[in-house]
């Protein structure tokens, strides 16, 4: 009687985890894409990972050799007054083209995704991307700002911006994504009063209805640009 | 008595029993379907996302291996001791950074884009010049009015605007670069420019030798301190 009771015991449990992996392998079926395709998304995904690493290593290197150029023009421009002339041209130059950090005045500005809409035709519209940072970079040089960077990118002359869904892309650098930082130096009330018009940034200002993306700012007396750590390609360029 | 408690007894292991398997059944599902809900968001994310990511990568690092080879000249330069040789690069230096600041007149290869429309905005001149700047631009003007960035585009009631000055279309858009890369673009933009029920016209032409006049005028800081 006592192993009657045993054995039925075990049928039972043995049907119940058979029920079990059956609903698992139903819902693996379903769920599961195919093995070829996720590991061809992986190795897209390694790709991006290691050309984003040495792209970073290549931009702290420039950082490293543009501070040791600088030591050694220096140098020699203690040497004579004919190269510190020069030194002090080249200075002003590079600090204009965002070669230098800088700090002064100015706004900082924050983005943040929205939420989804269910419109499936505007789904992409809840995601800051890479034409609001040119909108607001554009508004910012426009009112005021003398330097911008965007989540510690400097802006240069030359910048282009370009990206894909979400992924914001500031010339040689890698995707950033929301949310993004904007940082201007310059005319900060001017700025403001830019960022408070409700008639500007008319494509962020209408997204921010429609899927609540996320636009605020703030002003400080004393904020901080990194300087460019890229190239700044003048190659195919001659004077007249 | 003792077989009512016997009985009981081994209802309660039978609850157990069936308890525990079911427990089982769930974990391996709740297991799997999260295994298949991670690697379905993988797939289901936009692989043209992450080949435009590398392709983009790719193109960066090259440019930047290229600035370190050209920094690292430099330092060479630089670390031979002459005074010369300090002038030297300097100079270049300097020559080179008001060629991206827009500082001095400029030439070589490039395309030269026309776009005659009506009703294009300020935002869409912004949107041509971006385009092209992502194409290599290494120096834009529009109508001879010399663009950076920085430089304000904007829209006003006499229509848009360039450093203040009203640039009416048609909008001849002259750019230096690598004519390849930029004919690429241009090529891409004016066919998407042509869809557009605005635009009459939009053309370009690679030209060997692009001559840029127009400058602007250096604005000093107000409010910016440099290092």
């Amino acid at each position: 009687m006592h192993s009657r009771r045993v054995v039925s015991i075990f049928v039972v449990a043995a049907v119940a985890l058979a029920t079990g992996f059956l609903v698992a392998g139903q819902v693996k079926v379903q769920l599961l894409t195919p093995t070829n395709q996720v590991a061809r998304y992986q190795a897209l995904v390694r790709s991006v990972q290691e050309l984003a690493a040495s792209n970073a290593d290549s931009r702290a290197k420039i950082a490293s050799l543009r501070s040791q150029i600088d030591a050694l023009e220096a140098a020699a421009a203690q040497r004579s007054a004919a190269t510190q002339a020069l030194q002090n041209q080249v200075a002003e130059l590079r600090a204009h083209a965002g070669l230098t950090t800088l700090h002064g005045p100015g706004v900082e500005v924050d983005l943040a995704d929205g939420v989804p809409g269910t419109d499936s035709n505007a789904e992409a519209g809840y995601r800051v991307n890479f034409k609001d940072v040119q909108d607001l970079v554009n508004l910012l040089f426009a009112k005021g700002a003398e330097g911008i960077a965007a989540n510690g990118r400097r802006i240069t002359p030359l910048s282009a911006f370009s990206g894909s869904g979400g992924e914001v892309i500031i010339d040689q650098g890698p995707a950033i994504t929301s949310p993004l930082k904007l940082v201007a130096v310059g005319d900060r009330n001017r700025m403001e009063a830019a960022l408070n018009d409700p008639g500007g940034l008319p494509d962020i200002r209408a997204r921010e209805v429609q899927f609540q993306l996320q636009i605020s700012f703030i002003g400080g007396p004393d904020l901080v640009l990194p300087a460019y750590d890229s190239s700044l390609d003048t190659r195919h360029v001659g004077t007249l | 008595m003792s077989g009512r408690f016997r009985g009981r007894a081994a209802s309660g292991r039978a609850i157990s029993v069936w308890l525990i398997a079911l427990l089982v059944a769930l974990v391996a599902t709740v297991q799997i379907r999260s295994q298949a809900e991670v690697e379905k968001s993988f797939a289901g994310a936009d692989t043209a996302s992450l080949a435009f990511l590398i392709d983009n990568l790719h193109r960066a690092n090259d440019s930047l291996q290229a600035e370190i080879a050209d920094l690292t000249q430099k330092q060479a330069k630089l670390q031979s001791g002459s005074d010369n040789a300090a002038d030297q690069v300097l100079a270049d230096e300097a020559n080179r950074l008001r060629a991206a600041e827009g500082l001095v007149p400029v030439h070589g290869p490039g395309v030269v884009v026309v776009v005659n429309a009506v009703g294009l905005q300020a935002i869409d001149l912004q949107d041509l010049l971006n385009n092209l700047a992502v194409g290599g631009a290494e120096a834009i003007a529009v109508n001879d009015r010399r663009v950076v960035v920085g430089v304000p585009i904007e829209q006003t009631s006499g229509g848009v605007t360039i450093g203040g000055a009203t640039v009416p279309p048609p909008w001849t858009i002259s750019v230096i670069g690598d004519a390849n890369r930029l004919a690429q673009a241009a090529d891409l933009m004016t066919q998407q420019m042509r869809t557009d029920r605005r635009v009459r016209q939009a053309t370009y032409r690679v030209e060997a030798d692009v001559v840029i006049r127009a400058v602007v005028s250096a604005r000093p800081f107000v409010y910016g301190v440099g290092p």
